[in-house]
């Protein structure tokens, strides 16, 4: 079990470069009078190192954008390249892997794999890829989480703000082209919440980590260096350097 | 509460559809038994009816005793004279004369057809001219055979032996073989032959001489005229028949007494099968106890949610009962179906086999309907008994919380229970093996259910540990390795339950291998220590039946110069002390220099034609000692007196009594040898005295000449032809076991779907999940299998030290064979996980991973 993608290893985030596009995104579900676009023509790029919040109300298409971006999901028409790889033209099996090697996930609902504890959660990506992580990056990644002193613990005996740390790991353990998070703080409490943004605030600053994070709370979304506001399957506004007030005000004028 | 249970069952159609299979095949099993059996018990008595329609009375000799069902009638043969004194008898119409012996076809081939040592009997009877109306047979083709050189053969052997009317055909005989000439072919009513028996007919004189004795006949048949009842021709017949020895039955005994024949002769079919059945039916209780708790684990917020809206206790117990009834009631329904479909494909079968079976529609009758209904819908209830209690406890609360469905076992009280109920059972067991008790099988029986049910039940705690072992090569595999491994092991109860059917199955493998292994290997040790013999002539017979080599044979291989000596051995029914059995007889002045029969008191070689030779075994047991009277009742002469003459050591090769040959040719009904020993002179090479011998068995086609080893090897062969067959039956109980596994695959995947839709997402390929499933499949099928392997060891280790005095002295575990088992089981566990693999790998990632 040791498949790789085309570009082995842990790639240095290149200055400046873009780590994931989508150009023209369409997706569509069902067809005929049930026919919904989810996507209706997006067109984004996500830079190396810049941690990026999509906003939008519900059915808005923000978590479609997301499954796409993160080759969870195809788009109907359009392209998405994540390390200028076109995902595309990708058959299961590579998109698999390369969902394993260039891309982490932190979802809302934890979905740790109950039965190993909380180090093989974090090393799960490496273990399917038949590699051992690198150890230096691994106890970093652990002290910077904080979760050093509960490895041997199960899912079941850590709260849903160490289990969401451990997930975090897990998505960063490969040194992914890109981290997604669909409401990651949505089953935490506040000050968990506020632990895991600074926690991802840190990897994006430290490590130069690209983040792109769906949430509708708009605290959350002021850690980002950018929010994208998304409503009816179109970005309506990108918001630089926002402040949870700016935040606000963006979502009450579109609303309007 | 009914809507409940309806919806329940539709909305998991698949998971039931599973469960319902396995009693499906348990009940079709059983029906198709019952229906086959029915059946082929309902033509024959139509046969023997018709074939005795005309017949009012029968004159024969009568019998000391009725030896049982599978052997030849045995009786004396009565004087040819009376037959003109039974025409004289006023009423009757028709006097058909019954001579019936040995007589054995050779096919175009040269081969002998049918084989008495293993199958049904070759039979030759006297055909008599002028009543017609009486014969069982009719003519398919040609006429009755007239005088010396012609025969008619039955329809079936004519087939079998590619033979014509016009052809010429060596009968095998108690005389020389003998050419003849075929002058016509015969069905047995509806049949070509009486259940695949061959027949030769000969006409009256012929037949006396070759089959029976000159002046003598087995029985008179008589027709009466109309208006003479049957009690009223045995009456008169009895008037003027004063001869001791002779009886005089009614034409309805005879029928009754051939029905009985088949009844007798078919039960031991229908239990065997019967025995199989219910090894399926228990798996298949298995398997839907273990569904049932998997589904009442899942559905528990469900079960919650009913009551907190105001179910009882009561309701919800019955709605997972009733769930069990209706699936017992569809799989019995579908199973009386497919037993019957199955009767008609073990009637083909055994036609293709070379039983002839006469044409006939097939018998369900009232009772097969009901006892398929009534075993599939308790079997179905009484497995599904356990998860409905449990679903009963749901506490109406945990509707409002997450349920935690990986319950741990308890351990000290499983343990306890699962050892106590298996101590009981092998308690049973080995009373039943060990001990004389009446209703043995009672015991063996619930013993090994026990057993089981014991080691199920302390299964969950055995199944964590002993996954850790078993898997460990899993982890050599990497992280799907130990992913596949920490399946298995996270809900034990779960895993230990699939696997105890698979259990149940592989130890009833294990046990009969190490029965039919160390029987082998106890025979292989007594032909090497026991027989001096050099070569052995078989196919002759099986003991106690009516077919045989004419004596000639064992006189002429005497007669060889390369041949220091030759003796033929003999078989009868004899009762001694109220038990009938069957005894061999051999000539005394041969036996030491054939076998060793480790002779402990007296001596052999003078035991005169009154003597009688018994085994240490009997000597202890019934105090007897040289010189003591012990009276031997034949079923032809009756009781007759004996003296015991020598003592014997080896009883494995020569049972517990032994007959001179004089004794034999006095009482025995049979004077064919079932086999003929031989032993080479001094300085004579094996190769040069095998041509010498085979030149004086071409005149006997049925004859094969074995060497020692050759010989062990036929014994080993007929052993395994039955582990064969047995093998093949229990086949079904391991096909229900893996539905089983398929079934809690499936299950379990269908409630983690979210767990591998993350799986898939952070990066684990279709075949990797694949792969993990497979590992789990196979986990759980080695656990039952290891399982299975250590019980049937055991189980087999208590019933070969059982039958220590029936002949088998040495254990033998056959290892190659176990390890074969454990390697099917894997392959096994492979093929059980392809569906649920299939479709776990299917699964569409994102819609996995939002289910809640």
């Amino acid at each position: 079990m040791t498949e790789t993608v085309a570009s082995p290893g842990v790639r240095e985030p290149e200055a400046g470069g873009t780590a994931a596009r989508i150009l023209d995104g369409v997706k569509v579900y069902g067809s005929g009078a049930t026919l919904v676009r989810a996507l209706d023509g997006v067109t984004a790029e996500f830079a190396n190192g810049e941690f990026s919040a999509v906003m939008g109300p519900s059915g808005s298409g923000k978590s479609t954008l997301l499954h796409c971006l993160a080759g969870l999901e195809r788009l109907t028409s359009g392209q998405v390249l994540i390390d200028g790889v076109d995902l595309g033209q990708l058959k299961d099996k590579a998109m698999t892997l390369l969902r394993r090697e260039r891309v982490g996930f932190v979802f809302q609902s934890y979905n740790l794999v109950p039965t190993l504890d909380a180090r093989e959660n974090i090393v799960l990506p490496l273990t399917l890829a038949g590699r051992k992580p690198d150890r230096d990056w691994f106890d970093s990644l652990v002290s910077t989480l904080g979760i050093g002193d509960r490895l041997r613990h199960r899912p079941s005996e850590l709260s849903g703000g160490q289990q969401q740390r451990v997930a975090m790991g897990r998505a960063l353990v490969t040194r992914p082209a890109l981290v997604f998070a669909d409401e990651p703080t949505g089953n935490l409490d506040s000050r968990s919440a506020t632990d895991l943004l600074e926690q991802m605030r840190a990897t994006v600053d430290t490590w130069g980590q690209t983040v792109v994070m769906v949430t509708h709370d708009a605290r959350g979304a002021s850690y980002a260096d950018r929010v994208l506001f998304l409503a009816d399957g179109h970005i309506v506004r990108e918001l630089p350097a926002p402040s949870s007030d700016t935040i606000l005000e963006t979502v009450r004028e579109l609303g309007d | 509460m009914w809507r409940v249970t309806l919806t329940g069952l539709l909305a998991h159609k698949v998971r039931y559809a599973l469960t319902a299979l396995a009693v499906l095949l348990g009940v079709a099993f059983m029906a198709g038994t019952f229906v086959f059996t029915d059946t082929i018990k309902h033509t024959f008595d139509g046969l023997f009816s018709d074939v005795y329609s005309n017949t009012s009375a029968v004159v024969r000799a009568k019998q000391a005793y009725t030896p049982g069902a599978n052997f030849a009638s045995q009786r004396r043969l009565i004087d040819a004279d009376l037959i003109p004194t039974v025409r004289q008898v006023p009423g009757v119409t028709t006097v058909s004369v019954g001579v019936e012996g040995y007589a054995q076809l050779v096919g175009r081939d040269g081969r002998a057809i049918g084989n008495p040592a293993a199958g049904a009997p070759t039979l030759g009877e006297a055909w008599t001219s002028g009543a017609e109306r009486m014969e069982p047979y009719r003519f398919a083709e040609g006429r009755p055979p007239h005088g010396s050189d012609e025969v008619a053969i039955d329809k079936n052997s004519a087939n079998l032996g590619h033979l014509a009317v016009g052809d010429r055909v060596v009968v095998l005989t108690k005389q020389q073989p003998r050419e003849y000439t075929i002058s016509g072919i015969v069905r047995w009513g509806s049949a070509d032959s009486p259940l695949g028996a061959s027949i030769t007919l000969f006409d009256l004189s012929t037949a006396q001489q070759v089959l029976g004795e000159p002046g003598h006949v087995d029985e008179i048949d008589v027709a009466a005229a109309p208006g003479v009842s049957q009690e009223e021709m045995v009456r008169r017949l009895q008037a003027v028949l004063h001869r001791p020895g002779l009886e005089v039955i009614t034409g309805a005994k005879v029928t009754e007494e051939g029905q009985n024949g088949i009844h007798q002769a078919l039960a031991f079919f229908d239990t065997f099968l019967l025995v199989f059945a219910g090894i399926a039916l228990f798996v298949g209780t298995f398997l839907i106890f273990n569904t049932f708790s998997i589904v009442v684990a899942q559905r528990m917020r469900e079960l919650a949610l009913l009551r907190a809206v105001g179910a009882s206790r009561v309701q919800v117990v019955g709605s997972v009962l009733g769930e069990a009834l209706l699936i017992g009631l569809v799989a019995s329904a579908a199973g009386l179906g497919a037993g019957v479909a199955l009767a008609l494909g073990l009637k083909a079968l055994l036609t293709a086999l070379g039983f002839a079976l006469p044409s006939s529609g097939l018998l369900v009758t009232t009772r097969t309907v009901v006892a398929s209904m009534v075993v599939g819908v308790t079997i179905s209830l009484a497995a599904a008994l356990v998860p409905a209690w449990k679903a009963g406890r749901v506490p109406p609360v945990a509707a409002l919380r997450e349920v935690e469905v990986d319950e741990e076992p308890h351990v000290v009280r499983r343990a306890v229970s699962g050892f106590a109920l298996f101590a009981v059972g092998a308690g049973l067991l080995l009373a039943g093996l060990l001990a004389h008790l009446p209703h043995r099988t009672a015991y063996l029986g619930g013993g090994a259910v026990l057993v089981f049910v014991g080691i199920a039940v302390a299964g969950p705690v055995l199944a964590r540990p002993l996954c850790r072992v078993i898997g460990a090569p899993l982890r050599w595999r990497g992280g799907t390795g130990r992913l596949a491994q920490s399946n298995a092991m996270r809900n034990p109860k779960r895993t230990s339950s699939a696997a105890a059917a698979l259990m149940v199955g592989v130890a009833l493998v294990a046990l009969i291998s190490v029965m039919a292994s160390s029987t082998k290997t106890s025979i292989g040790s007594v032909v090497d220590s026991a027989m001096r013999a050099d070569f052995v002539v078989g196919g002759g017979g099986t003991p106690g039946g009516e077919s045989g080599f004419s004596p000639t044979l064992a006189r002429q291989l005497g007669a060889l110069p390369d041949v220091a000596s030759a003796t033929g051995v003999r078989s009868g029914s004899v009762n001694i002390g109220g038990t009938t059995m069957v005894v061999l007889a051999v000539d005394p002045r041969h036996l030491d220099d054939l076998f060793d029969i480790d002779p402990r008191e007296g001596d052999l070689a003078t035991m005169g034609p009154t003597g009688i030779a018994i085994s240490q075994e009997v000597a202890d047991s019934d105090h007897l000692r040289v010189g003591d009277r012990l009276p031997v009742t034949f079923p032809t002469t009756g009781r007759q007196p004996f003296v015991v003459r020598a003592v014997y050591g080896a009883r494995q090769l020569a049972g517990d009594y032994v007959l001179p040959m004089a004794a034999a040719r006095r009482h025995f009904s049979s004077q064919l040898d079932i086999q003929v020993y031989a032993r080479l002179a001094p300085g004579v090479s094996a190769d040069a005295a095998r041509e010498a011998i085979e030149g004086v068995l071409a005149a006997y086609p049925n004859a094969t000449l074995m060497d020692r080893t050759q010989y062990k090897h036929e014994q080993e062969a007929q052993i395994d032809q039955l582990l064969g067959l047995m093998y093949g039956l229990l086949g079904l109980a391991l096909v229900i076991a893996l539905i089983g596994i398929a079934n809690t695959l499936a299950l379990s995947i269908y409630e983690r779907t979210r767990e591998l839709g993350l799986l898939r997402a952070v990066g684990m390929t279709r075949r990797q999940l694949r792969s993990v499933i497979r590992g789990e499949s196979v986990l759980i099928a080695l656990l039952g299998t290891v399982e299975g392997l250590v019980v049937g060891v055991l189980l087999g280790w208590a019933v070969v030290a059982s039958l220590r005095s029936q002949g088998v002295t040495e254990l033998s575990v056959p290892l190659t064979l176990l390890l074969v088992v454990a390697l099917l089981a894997t392959l096994a566990g492979v093929l059980a996980a392809a569906g649920p693999a299939h479709r776990a790998a299917r699964l569409d990632v994102l819609r996995a991973i939002s289910r809640h």
